[in-house]
């Protein structure tokens, strides 16, 4: 039989990481931006939680996945309202045309 | 499978003593809301609320620092764990270095507010109770930042240091360039946090600890892998964008540019000083470790400060260059983070800290009096391009000659307060070069970087004085209170470069003393029972 352990985590994190790296790296929409952002902070928080039940001594990993959450959540609003703010002022999210202020 | 359990502490008030000035700017925080439901919303009140709390915070510093210098250090930690937050010497010149930059910054804000164009100064004072909860919100993260040594703790600060200042960056809903300016500021900065979280669960899975000391002591046994040096690399990703150091150094110039220019000075001086803060503790922390690290810090240095100066040559916008220049003296600062590692000494005064301290003080005033004149300019042209300062000696004389004198300390001409930083900084690279050959290249960067400096500062001299215009620029009138902080300013900057050199030395010496030995030494005990 095969048991889920620490290493499946740890693997699955790892992928997670990678995929949102990807995602950044590729779109050019500031929305699908921050969608890579949450993958890469989940894969954070997976992380945490795996090494807590299976290494930790207590469990301060949890507590930081708890913040780690609460802090994708701020940065997902006030990320969200600046979007939002950029569409008003110029009729597109693209990163690509956000342009005006270079030198 | 252990049973997990923690028992439930709440520290103790005297615990909770050691953190008065950020008790006090949280109080700060709830006035500057709760004042204009009772007063109603005026802009120069919300300013005033403003500042009584933060100098209410600076007094409590000054407090704070009395106590520790009798006391041992301490920190908020629960018995027989290491500390969460620590109170000590360093921490406390850090708070009252932001505090009173965090004072001179809400001034310059309250002149903003007469010096600008009415409908714009209207526009700018519609949402002032915001902007104080946005600014003191980042004072009080960076605060946190330069007193902890805790992962969580130093995730936590960075959050709370940077989501205020995103929307900061965009405060002026109705200008584009500062919309653009908030969102490369906010995805740059949510990519960075999300891969300092990531780093930080490898570093604490693979030593089940979130202090640092900790984390350090069983590295120095020889328990470091790819996983914790993936760690601590993911974690340098977040201090480096507080710091702005290449190559996390893009969002600095367009947030400078699109950002009002009060929030621009704010970030410019406060965001790095807190990241330099922060990593000193982390490298200090990490000493015992072999001089890997000393040297990675050195290569960033050498990169950051290169390519800042380079980047600014060609910059149109005296905002951007003061970006690039503020990247390029970021540059410099970190290199004495990169000696601080070598000289570690306990009863006297650690060089390399000691020079940090001295050239934090001067690019204070230097930097904060190239901005306020930059503001004047602003305020009253409607932007800061470098055409507009063409002239400027004999357009507005009281504003050129003390900017002239901010900018000759940046490049770090004597009698300035910025020849004396960069003396003391070359002093502490020299004598950690005795013992590391290869510190004689920092050596050699800073002082060719600081001929590569002089053309762009130099530029805008030129244009203020001797570039002549065919048509006669019209007289620029510039707001008084802007005109009393750039002079006191460049007064501050020629004492601090000749009478009252001595005196800052030693203040910087004091304080760099007895640096974190008391959490140190408290770390180790939680470790070896």
């Amino acid at each position: 039989m095969w048991t889920i352990g620490l290493t499946h985590y740890l693997i699955l994190a790892a992928m997670l990481f990678c995929i949102g790296v990807a995602v950044i790296v590729t779109k050019r929409n500031a929305i699908g931006i921050l969608f890579g952002v949450e993958l890469i902070l989940n894969a954070g928080n997976l992380n945490l939680v795996a090494f807590s039940r299976y290494r930790g001594a207590d469990i301060a990993g949890q507590v930081v996945a708890m913040f780690g959450i609460v802090l994708a959540a701020a940065e997902a609003a006030i990320a969200v309202a600046i979007v939002v703010n950029l569409y008003n002022a110029t009729a597109t999210i693209d990163v690509d045309s956000a342009t005006t202020l270079r030198g | 499978m252990t049973e997990l359990t923690t028992e439930f502490w709440f520290p103790p008030a005297g615990q909770l003593g050691w953190f008065a000035p950020e008790l006090a700017l949280i109080a700060t925080i709830v006035a500057v809301v709760a004042v204009p439901i009772i007063l109603g919303r005026r802009a120069r009140l919300s300013a005033c609320v403003a500042l009584l709390g933060v100098v209410a915070a600076l007094l409590l510093t000054g407090d704070v620092g009395r106590r520790v210098a009798e006391e041992a250090a301490a920190g908020l930690a629960p018995p027989g764990a290491p500390p969460m937050l620590i109170a000590d010497n360093f921490a406390v010149f850090f708070k009252a270095f932001l505090l009173l930059f965090l004072t001179l910054v809400t001034v310059l804000w309250l002149f903003g507010l007469t010096g600008r164009r009415p409908a714009l100064a209207r526009r700018f004072a519609a949402h002032s109770v915001e902007f104080f909860v946005l600014l003191l919100g980042s004072a009080l993260g960076m605060m946190v930042m330069v007193s902890t040594l805790n992962l969580l703790m130093i995730i936590l600060a960075i959050e709370l240091a940077s989501l205020p200042s995103y929307a900061l960056a965009g405060y002026d809903k109705r200008d584009p360039a500062g919309a653009e300016a908030s969102l490369k500021y906010v995805l740059f900065g949510a990519v960075t946090a999300a891969i300092t979280l990531y780093g930080v669960s490898l570093l604490y899975g693979a030593f089940g600890t979130l202090d640092i000391p900790t984390i350090a002591a069983a590295m120095a046994g020889g328990g470091a892998g790819v996983g914790a040096a993936l760690g601590l690399l993911g974690l340098c990703v977040g201090i480096g964008f507080k710091i702005s150091a290449v190559p996390f150094h893009f969002w600095c110039p367009d947030v400078f540019e699109g950002a009002t220019i009060e929030v621009a000075t704010w970030l410019s001086v406060a965001s790095k000083a807190a990241g330099l803060g922060l990593l000193l503790r982390v490298v200090t922390a990490m000493g015992s470790l072999d001089d890997a690290l000393a040297i990675t810090v050195g290569i960033v240095a050498t990169a950051t400060c290169t390519l800042a100066n380079f980047a600014a040559y060609r910059q149109q916008n005296v905002k951007r260059i003061l970006a690039y220049s503020s990247i390029a003296h970021a540059g410099y600062m970190l290199m004495a983070a990169a000696v601080f590692v070598p000289a570690a000494s306990e009863a006297e005064p650690n060089l390399a800290a000691s020079a940090l301290l001295l050239y934090l003080l001067t690019y204070l005033f230097m930097n904060f009096g190239v901005f306020a004149a930059t503001a004047c300019v602003e305020w009253e042209t409607g932007s800061s391009a470098l055409s507009n300062f063409i002239g400027l000696g004999r357009r507005a004389p009281w504003l050129a000659v003390p900017m002239a004198v901010c900018l000759l300390s940046l490049v770090g001409l004597p009698p300035l307060g910025g020849f004396l930083a960069k003396w003391w900084l070359l002093v502490a690279l020299g004598s950690g070069a005795a013992e590391h050959d290869r510190l004689w290249g920092l050596v050699l960067v800073l002082v060719l970087n600081t001929l590569f400096s002089l053309y762009y500062y130099l530029r805008i001299i030129y244009m203020m004085f001797l570039r002549t215009e065919w048509s006669r620029p019209a007289p620029l009138a510039p707001h008084v209170g802007g005109l009393v902080l750039v002079n006191a300013c460049a007064v501050v900057l020629l004492l601090f470069g000749t009478l009252g050199a001595r005196a800052v030395k030693l203040l910087a010496d004091e304080y760099a003393v007895h640096l974190y030995a008391a959490p140190l030494a408290r770390a180790a005990a939680a470790l070896v029972p």
